[in-house]
């Protein structure tokens, strides 16, 4: 078996943070939450940016015990063909909604690199921001992508524990611990402009996830200095299969682990997703978060066709787009839904040392 | 009249004000008018055609008295900065530019390799091009020499509140810039303002300071008369600072004394 790399394991480069989650840190959860949002403020302002997913196809090859998409559900299968993509994009543009995320299962015959690669080409034309959250992709693919106007990938680890990540993943190419953990890396070497990183809290013990998430962000972002990063704090959520997360992370332990984040990467934007309460994501808003998904469906065709089918899991605030504004604008918050100019799409440049000390050496 | 030269246009308000980071458009209009400033900056990124409640260029192209500098915010290459540039005088009517390239999107640190090819395009094309830069003496002279109308260093990192930490540097660029060095991103408080000002820089662009303090309108026009006294000051002559006591009364006035 292959090791894992050294930088997922250096506490050194983490102190700061574990300081912070200890069970006997002696930093109050209000003092963290005052710092966080002292540094909020100040880097961020008053704004959240906002995304909604787009569920592009539940076709998938894994068997994630923990996924209502895992190929052993009895799930209705079902891939949005290109008219019904456009007609996705139109409803969400009538929300307002200009940046998408496009997700799909683990590669399938259904929905493959081709699948994806036309998906994109048509989110770019109809909206300003497209970003993908799918299965793992090569640097020439991911090239594809970024030369299609794809500007981001999100893609969880979902356990950084290496024995608990064998034994959730029962089946399929995602069962490949350190091929999933070197996607990012690989997105950004093909001129992705910013990845997404995050654990899915509740797999495995959460602060041992988030200490080497924490690392997996500095590593990327110390390699990849133009590349933007973004960190998720997804909780399990009831879904199709009806896993029980072993290692339930309350509402207290979410927030310290969101406090200590900001604190520890003053820059990086920090995400939650509608999968948290209505109650939960109006507060955490500018104590921290600097990015939410609104108005979410996590069906495939949950826009047009309001498709009521259990979607990859339970969404937990289900308010509308303005109804979600509204809260946000009552506590002084300005909603940002156009954050990008497609005139900046198109790959980075985000080429690793490693890569441009390799060109130069060929120039001689 | 003292007035800032930017080009062939004439401003008698030596504040520019930054447009995000407000909590909403109408606290960041009343921030504007309060400021009493001509010149707004506002982000190509943050004109959006399509839902005018998120917009931040309508609103403020309605304003009288305003004149619009968008910037290149979110380019990482001189060539994305050139092309926001044309698609905002597309959109804006602006002849100014400012040209920001942060290819680091955690820290936004301005790349002079890239700032300074986007501006030598742009000048050329006839933009009024203000590229925002590190407080960098050499590239400030090669950038004045490629035909922008000002440059704008930092005084601190953007989003700080660290002042003017750069302020050794900056001093060699006032005294040998022939065109306006305005301090743009770091600043916290008025007083910061009036110092840059006491300095003999040009103007002062803020954002932060103003959009996060409790009462953005107050702090604007806070700023306004920072920027107004430390002009003052520039202007009247500031006395030399000494390594030592200089008595108001000198020991030797005696000297040449007529018995």
């Amino acid at each position: 078996m292959s090791t894992v790399p050294e930088w997922l394991t250096d506490e050194r480069e983490s102190a700061a943070l574990a300081s912070m989650l200890s069970p006997s840190s002696s930093a109050s959860l209000e003092a963290l939450a005052a710092e966080s949002k002292a540094i909020t403020l100040r880097r961020f302002g008053r704004t959240i940016s906002l995304y909604a997913p787009l569920y592009l196809s539940n076709h998938c090859s894994s068997g994630c015990i923990y996924c209502g998409f895992a190929s052993d559900r009895t799930t209705l299968r079902r891939r949005l063909e290109p008219d019904e993509i456009e007609r996705e994009l139109i409803a969400m543009k009538k929300l307002g909604i200009s940046d998408i995320l496009l997700l799909t299962g683990e590669r399938t015959k259904a929905a493959d690199f081709d699948y994806l690669r036309k998906a994109v080409e048509i989110a770019a034309k109809r909206t300003q921001k497209v970003s993908v959250e799918a299965f793992p992709m090569s640097v020439a693919e991911y090239r594809t992508l970024a030369e299609c106007g794809c500007t981001g990938i999100t893609i969880y680890q979902e356990t950084y524990n290496r024995e608990r990540y064998e034994a959730l993943h029962r089946w399929g190419p995602k069962k490949d611990f350190l091929d999933r953990l070197e996607t990012p890396a690989r997105a950004l070497e093909g001129g992705i402009k910013t990845v997404g990183l995050g654990a899915l809290l509740g797999l495995s013990e959460p602060v041992e996830d988030a200490l080497m998430l924490y690392r997996h962000a500095r590593h990327l972002s110390r390699t990849y200095w133009r590349a933007g990063i973004s960190v998720s704090f997804p909780r399990m959520r009831p879904q199709t299969g009806g896993y029980e997360p072993p290692f339930p992370v309350d509402d207290h332990l979410l927030a310290r682990i969101i406090f200590a984040f900001r604190i520890a990467l003053p820059d990086i934007e920090l995400v939650l997703s509608t999968r948290e309460s209505a109650a939960y994501r109006d507060g955490m808003a500018g104590l921290g978060i600097t990015r939410m998904s609104i108005a979410s469906r996590t069906t495939v065709g949950g826009y047009d066709d309001n498709n009521t089918d259990k979607g990859q899991f339970d969404v937990s605030d289900d308010r509308s787009a303005e109804e979600f504004c509204a809260a946000l604008r009552a506590r002084e918050i300005e909603p940002v839904f156009k954050n990008w100019e497609p005139v900046f799409n198109g790959p980075s440049g985000t080429q690793s040392r490693t890569v441009i000390q390799e060109e130069m050496h060929s120039c001689h | 009249m003292d007035s800032l030269q930017l080009g062939s246009y004439s401003f008698t308000s030596r504040l520019i004000l930054g447009t995000g980071k407000f909590s909403n458009a109408r606290v960041m209009l009343d921030a504007v008018r309060a400021s009493g400033t001509q010149l707004v900056t506002v982000a190509l990124r943050r004109f959006n055609r399509e839902q005018l409640e998120d917009d931040l260029f309508g609103p403020l192209s309605q304003l009288p008295g305003i004149t619009l500098m968008p910037n290149t915010s979110g380019a990482s290459t001189a060539a994305e900065a050139v092309r926001a540039a044309h698609i905002a005088r597309e959109l804006s009517g602006s002849p100014f530019i400012k040209v920001e390239i942060h290819p680091n999107p955690q820290h936004l640190m301005p790349d002079p390799i890239e700032t300074y090819e986007a501006a030598r395009i742009l000048a050329k094309e006839g933009f009024l091009v203000m590229p925002y830069i590190s407080a960098d003496p050499v590239l400030a002279k090669r950038l004045e020499d490629a035909g922008c109308a000002s440059v704008m260093p930092l005084g601190s990192a953007i989003g700080s509140g660290q002042g003017l930490s750069t302020s050794e540097m900056l001093g060699i660029i006032i005294r040998e810039s022939g065109i306006p060095v305005i301090v743009d991103a770091g600043l916290r408080s008025p007083s910061e303002a009036a110092a840059a000002m006491e300095m003999g820089c040009g103007a002062v662009l803020v954002n932060s300071a103003v959009a996060v303090a409790s009462d953005p309108p107050k702090m604007a026009e806070a700023f306004a008369g920072a920027v107004v006294a430390g002009r003052k000051g520039f202007n009247a002559g500031l006395m030399q600072k000494s390594g030592s006591a200089v008595a108001t009364s000198p020991l030797t006035s005696f000297l040449g004394a007529k018995a």
